[in-house]
């Protein structure tokens, strides 16, 4: 390093009115006198509203109802006697959670880090502090809490086989995960003729549980299909292109509360008449196709924004129209559009709450036919909704925070 | 002149002198005529420089040689292989035929070194290892071999032409077509771009070039094509296109450009 004249001199610290908490409110809070007044004032009507929400919350508000409902929010009416006669059924759903946060600790251990550990380890240590929950013993028995620290040991096993076999690949890790999900469904359902699995009819599925199937359910099934409705509605082939039209264009154009009475009589004229059916099924069809038709509209928006240089570059070095379609313009597009998808799937995730519209007891209706049926409780609604509400936006909060992740992992908008 | 028109197919076979063959070609947009009656032949190994005003259709010209755009009549045959409604000859004609875009058009979602793989693996069905190798070669000869593992928004204009040059190469392709290659680029990065032309031209590659730069085309090219509104006005050795044209419209475009 030469110390000659010509060396540019260094940069020097700012001054402590630019960096810095102070220098920061100064900018942003105080910069000139009618700033300082909005602060001034919106600062006070924060605080006034802070204080009256958190008086109401830790002192007038009465959580008993919580207390009261407590697993019913989570799997509604499904360890009932109704549902499960002369049996316990609760480890059934506990299971499937143990397969969940398993799963989890795979995708940790594949995907190394970031988003994907916080995502599980939240879910594993959440699920697991269930346990401690200060209920009697006999309201909430030493086996349920056991299955429910068990998610603990579950992640690490995950972690463990992720990180050390061969299953620890993204690819196995889909198939589990797709695999998981229909176990689940039959672990729930139950299988006729074997003792320890009886049937459990749709009707007694509810709860938090019942919202996320519906929402995992769909969202993994109704993306595929609104690529599929995207690339048909541009194809040249002129029957394709109408017939994708008509279906974006029926589905988006009919509310689905609309579509969910109509799905108990029309979506079993779709199926052979001896084909399984029930409530829970033609709900999720009738909101899976739902959300594709929006689904498709927003891929095709970022299939549209894509320069049209790319495909010829792709042609030009002899790729197939599919594979064109594969691996250049399907993924720019998608990953333009991942705000409009997440979207999508957060609306996806509140919508199947109107499953109630058919008799089915999701997180909020449940909460409801409680307070209905139950009036020493009707004063305690408004704890119930709130508490729901802030069910619902963990959740879907966790969704956009995993979009923005995926995002900056992207660099969506800067390359 | 020449009779192996209708190999249909098979590459190569009775490959003669003349690589590319355009004998009377139309190409319509809408009821535009973009491109009228044009023939020439070119020949292996020769560097065609291709220049004209704006709209005269000398890069629709080239476009239709790997079928870009479609002609609606006359005939093109490449190598061998004459472009025809069937698919397979368009995409044998294709992974023939490399290009290289005014926009680089390189894949914004993909690494250098995979912008260049991804067609010898995906059509070539090379091995990767293989594909990687020879990406890295490629890149070593148009200089930017430190640059692999960046993706194309984080390079300069100038690499990024030479990447999709890269890209191109990687096919092993025996024409290259290059559409306006450093028009998109700010001046100090043109001469970049044009040494890796120079160098190419000078490894024997059958090159087909638009261009706006004159003392490239006057030192690469062995022959100049002049469009004007769709049909070819002049052809003529570099020298005498620029020293004694033959047609007026030449002249006039000349005496504009220089």
């Amino acid at each position: 390093m030469t110390t000659g004249a010509t060396q540019p001199p260094a940069s020097m610290p700012p001054p402590r009115t630019e960096a810095g908490a102070l220098g920061w409110a100064k900018h942003n809070l105080f910069s000139n006198w009618f700033n300082t007044i909005l602060t001034i004032i919106f600062g006070i009507a924060i605080a006034i509203a802070l204080w009256f929400s958190l008086k109401w919350a830790l002192a007038d508000a009465d959580w008993t109802v919580i207390v009261r409902l407590g697993g019913r929010f989570i799997i509604g009416q499904y360890n009932t006697e109704a549902a499960c006669p002369g049996q316990n059924c609760f480890w059934r759903p506990q299971a499937s959670l143990l397969m969940i946060t398993t799963l989890m600790g795979m995708t940790w251990a594949v995907m190394g880090g970031g988003v994907t550990r916080q995502i599980a380890l939240a879910a594993g240590v959440g699920a697991a502090a269930f346990a401690l929950l200060p209920y009697s013993m006999d309201t909430m028995g030493i086996d349920v809490r056991l299955l429910l620290a068990a998610n603990l040991p579950a992640l690490a096993v995950g972690w463990a086989l992720g990180r050390y076999t061969p299953l620890g690949t993204v690819r196995n890790i889909s198939f589990l995960g797709v695999a998981v999900f229909l176990l689940t469904l039959v672990l729930l359902r139950g299988l006729p003729g074997v003792s320890f699995l009886p049937p459990v009819r749709v009707i007694y599925w509810g709860g938090l549980m019942l919202n996320l199937i519906l929402a995992v359910g769909g969202i993994a099934v109704s993306l595929p299909i609104g690529i599929a409705l995207a690339l048909g509605r541009r194809s040249n082939l002129p029957v394709v292109k109408t017939l994708c039209v008509i279906f974006i264009e029926v589905f988006r154009g009919v509310p689905l509360i609309t579509l969910l009475f109509m799905s108990q009589t029309l979506v079993p004229l779709a199926f052979p008449e001896d084909f399984p059916q029930n409530s829970l099924f033609r709900a999720g069809v009738v909101i899976t196709l739902f959300s594709a038709a929006y689904m498709a509209e927003n891929i095709r928006g970022g299939l549209q924004a894509l320069h049209p240089g790319q495909e010829e570059a792709a042609r030009a070095l002899g790729l197939a129209g599919w594979q064109t379609t594969m691996l250049i313009s399907l993924p720019q597009a998608i990953r333009n559009v991942i705000p409009a998808i997440v979207g999508q799937f957060i609306g996806l995730f509140k919508d199947t709450s109107l499953v109630y519209i058919i008799g089915m007891l999701d997180i909020v209706e449940i909460g409801r036919a409680f307070i209905l049926g139950n009036v020493e409780y009707r004063a305690s609604a408004r704890e119930l909704f709130i508490f729901v509400a802030v069910v619902f936006w963990i959740f879907t909060y966790g969704m956009s925070y995993v979009s923005r992740r995926i995002e900056d992992h992207l660099g969506v908008g800067r390359r | 002149m020449n009779t192996n028109g209708n190999a249909n197919g098979s590459a190569g076979v009775g490959a003669v002198e003349d690589i590319i063959i355009c004998r009377g070609v139309n190409k319509w947009f809408g009821s535009f005529q973009a491109l009228k009656d044009v023939s020439t032949t070119v020949k292996r190994g020769e560097k065609v420089v291709i220049v004209g005003p704006s709209g005269s259709g000398k890069s629709t010209f080239i476009r239709t040689i790997n079928r870009l755009e479609e002609h609606q009549s006359g005939d093109i045959i490449v190598d061998g292989i004459e472009l025809t409604e069937d698919v397979r000859n368009i995409d044998a004609i294709r992974s023939e035929v490399g290009m290289v875009f005014q926009q680089f058009n390189l894949f914004p979602h993909l690494s250098v070194k995979d912008n260049i793989t991804l067609a010898p693996i995906k059509v070539r069905h090379w091995p990767r290892e293989q594909a990687e190798q020879v990406a890295g070669e490629l890149l070593e000869r148009v200089g930017i071999y430190d640059q692999a593992d960046k993706y194309p928004a984080e390079l300069s204009g100038g690499q990024q032409q030479r990447v999709a040059i890269a890209r191109a190469l990687a096919m092993q392709p025996r024409i290259m077509l290059f559409d306006e290659p450093t028009s998109a680029l700010d001046p100090e990065m043109i001469n970049e771009v044009l040494d890796v032309m120079r160098e190419l031209a000078n490894s024997g590659m059958t090159m087909l070039i638009v261009t706006h730069e004159i003392g490239f085309a006057r030192e690469v090219a062995d022959r100049i094509i002049m469009f004007d509104e769709g049909r070819i006005v002049e052809e003529n050795t570099a020298n005498d296109f620029f020293d004694n044209p033959k047609s007026e419209r030449t002249k006039l475009f000349l005496s504009q450009i220089l």
